[in-house]
C-alpha cells in the first residue's frame, strides 16, 4: 500500500530532527508500506526551499526506502527554480515535484511551469498539485497543463476537494495523463469519482505529516465507507501508485 | 440529546436520500434529531417547492426532523413572502448557499432577507468554503452588518480557510455567530472549540455527502459527547429557541 499524499512538516523536524521513525509509526500500524513525501516548509517559505528539499531527501534516505522524496520549487525564483529542480531530481534523486500554487503564489499556467514539466518528463517523475481552491488551484488548470505535457503524469492531490470535485471528474475524464488522489472530497464525491473516472488513474492519500495527528484513524475508515471492490482497492491503494512511480501510465481500465 | 445540524434528504445526485434512510442512519448513529434542508436545485431555484417538501417531511417525522428553508436573495420581495410563509408553516432555519445562489455574502442584495430572518427569530445557516462567494471572513462581515440576526457559519470554511478560522474565533467573535463543523477535518475541531468556547461550536454531518455514523464516531473520539453536550445539540437547541 502506498500513500500518495504526505508531507514532512515543520512540527516533525522540530520534534524529531531528521529521524523518520515516529513519522513512520502510524504507517506501520495501519499497514502502509510506502509514502510519497512532500515538503511543507518549502511550500510556505520560498527562501527555505533548498533547505527543506535537502531535509526531505535526508529524512527519506533514512527510511529504508519507505519514504519516497518529492521536492518543490517556487516559480517566482525563475532560473533558480529550474536549477533547483535539476538538483533535486538529479543530485538528490527525488521522485516527484509538488506545487501548492495558492500557497506559493504562482499560476499553473505560468511558462515556468511548462519548463518544470519538461524537466519532469526528462527525469520521468510525476508533478503533484494541491487542487480544489481558486484562483490558482483548479482541476481544469491542471488538466490544461497536463494536455500541454502529455508525457508527464500530473496528479490532482485532492481530486477537487469539496467544491470542485465535479470539475475534477471532467478534468480526469478528458485527460489521460491526469491522476486523481482521493484525499479530501467527501464520501459522496469520492463515490462519484470512482464511478465515473478511469480507475487506473485514481490514487489514495492522507496528508499525513502536515501536523502531528494520526490522520490514518480518519482516512482509512473513511475509505471503508466507499465499500470498494477488492479490485478497486488493489488498484487505488497499490497498483496505481506503483505504476505512477514507475513512469508513464498504461491506458488499461479496471472495472 | 444529539442533534445533527445539517442534513439533506433529497432526490437528486449526491443528496439522494429518503426520509426513512435518514431516520435509520440517525438511529444507528445515536442521533435523536436532525435539521433537514432543501437540496441543491431547491436552494438554487425551486425555493417554494423545496421548502414545501422539507416541511412535509418534518411534519411526518414525529418531531425528529427540524425543517430548514431556503430562499435566494435575488427573489427580492417575492423571496420575503416565501420566507414569511415558510416560517409560518414551521421552518426553523434559513439556509443560504452564496456560491449556489450567486451572491457575495456582504452584498446588500441579501440585506432585506437577513433582516427579516432576524425579525422571525430564524437563524441563518450560511454555507462557507474555499470559493470567492462564501468565505468565512465574508460571513463575519455579513453578521456584523446584521446584529439582530443569528448566523451559523456552515463548515467553518472547510479546509482551505483553516488559517482564517483561528483569527475569526479569537479576534472577530461576534455574539450573533455560531460555527458549524461538518466538512471540517475532525482533528481541527478541538482547536476551534478551544478558541471559540464550547457555547459556539455546533456539530453537523452534511449527510448524505458524509456518512453520519462515521463522522459522529470520528468527532466523539476527539471530543467526548459527555464532556461537550452543548456541541452535540445544546447550542443548536438554544439557538432554535427549543431550550436544551
Amino acid at each position: 500500500m502506498i500513500d500518495c499524499h504526505t508531507h514532512w512538516g515543520r512540527a516533525w523536524t522540530e520534534r524529531d530532527g531528521l529521524d523518520p521513525r515516529r513519522w513512520l509509526e502510524p504507517l506501520t500500524a495501519h499497514g502502509v508500506q510506502r509514502a510519497m513525501v512532500m515538503p511543507e516548509e518549502g511550500l510556505l517559505d520560498a527562501g527555505r526551499i533548498g533547505r527543506d528539499n535537502d531535509r526531505v531527501a535526508a529524512v527519506c534516505a533514512r527510511s529504508d526506502g519507505r519514504m519516497i522524496p518529492c521536492c518543490t520549487v517556487n516559480l517566482w525564483m525563475r532560473e533558480e527554480a529550474a536549477r533547483e529542480t535539476r538538483r533535486c531530481l538529479g543530485d538528490l534523486g527525488m521522485r516527484g515535484i509538488k506545487f501548492h500554487p495558492w500557497l506559493q503564489g504562482g499560476s499553473v499556467s505560468s511558462p515556468l511551469m511548462d519548463e518544470v514539466c519538461e524537466l519532469a518528463a526528462e527525469y520521468g517523475v510525476p508533478v503533484l498539485f494541491h487542487d480544489g481552491t481558486p484562483p490558482f488551484c483548479l482541476p481544469s488548470q491542471m488538466a490544461l497543463l497536463a494536455r500541454r505535457h502529455p508525457g508527464v503524469q500530473i496528479v490532482l492531490g485532492h481530486s477537487g476537494l469539496f467544491e470542485h470535485w465535479r470539475e475534477a471528474i471532467a478534468a480526469l475524464k478528458g485527460t489521460p495523463n491526469l491522476w486523481g488522489c482521493l484525499c479530501g472530497p467527501h464520501v459522496a464525491a469520492m463515490r462519484e469519482i470512482v464511478r465515473q473516472c478511469d480507475l487506473s488513474r485514481l490514487l489514495w492519500g492522507t496528508d499525513h505529516g502536515y501536523g502531528l495527528a494520526d490522520v490514518y484513524q480518519y482516512r482509512f475508515p473513511l475509505m471503508d465507507t466507499l465499500r470498494l471492490s477488492d479490485a478497486a482497492r488493489q488498484a487505488i491503494f497499490d497498483d496505481n501508485p506503483a505504476r505512477l512511480l514507475r513512469g508513464p501510465a498504461s491506458a488499461s481500465k479496471i472495472r | 440529546m444529539v442533534i445533527d445540524s445539517y442534513t439533506t434528504p433529497g432526490t437528486e445526485r449526491e443528496t439522494a436520500l429518503s426520509a426513512g434512510e435518514l431516520l435509520k442512519a440517525m438511529d444507528r448513529a445515536g442521533v435523536e434529531r436532525a435539521v433537514i434542508a432543501p437540496q441543491d436545485r431547491e436552494i438554487a431555484v425551486r425555493h417554494a417547492e423545496g421548502n414545501d417538501r422539507i416541511l412535509k417531511l418534518a411534519s411526518a417525522s414525529g418531531g425528529r426532523f427540524i425543517p430548514a428553508c431556503s430562499v435566494s436573495p435575488w427573489r427580492g420581495e417575492e423571496g420575503l413572502r416565501l420566507l414569511r410563509e415558510a416560517s409560518r408553516c414551521g421552518a426553523k432555519m434559513l439556509v443560504l448557499a452564496p456560491m449556489l445562489q450567486g451572491f457575495i455574502p456582504t452584498d446588500e442584495i441579501a440585506d432585506p432577507l437577513l433582516k427579516l430572518a432576524g425579525e422571525l427569530r430564524m437563524p441563518v445557516y450560511v454555507h462557507t468554503g474555499p470559493h470567492s462567494a462564501g468565505g468565512p471572513t465574508q460571513g463575519v462581515l455579513m453578521a456584523e452588518a446584521h446584529p439582530g440576526t443569528n448566523f451559523i457559519l456552515g463548515h467553518c470554511g472547510s479546509t482551505d480557510h483553516a488559517w482564517d478560522m483561528p483569527v475569526i474565533l479569537q479576534r472577530n467573535r461576534l455574539p450573533n455567530v455560531w460555527y458549524e463543523a461538518s466538512l471540517v477535518r475532525p482533528w481541527a475541531v478541538p482547536g476551534y472549540l478551544k478558541a471559540a468556547g464550547s457555547s459556539r461550536i455546533i456539530f453537523g454531518t452534511a449527510m448524505p455527502r458524509n456518512d453520519m455514523e462515521f463522522e459522529l464516531a470520528q468527532l466523539r473520539r476527539l471530543l467526548p459527547e459527555e464532556e461537550h453536550p452543548d456541541v452535540y445539540g445544546g447550542n443548536l437547541a438554544r439557538l432554535l429557541g427549543e431550550g436544551a
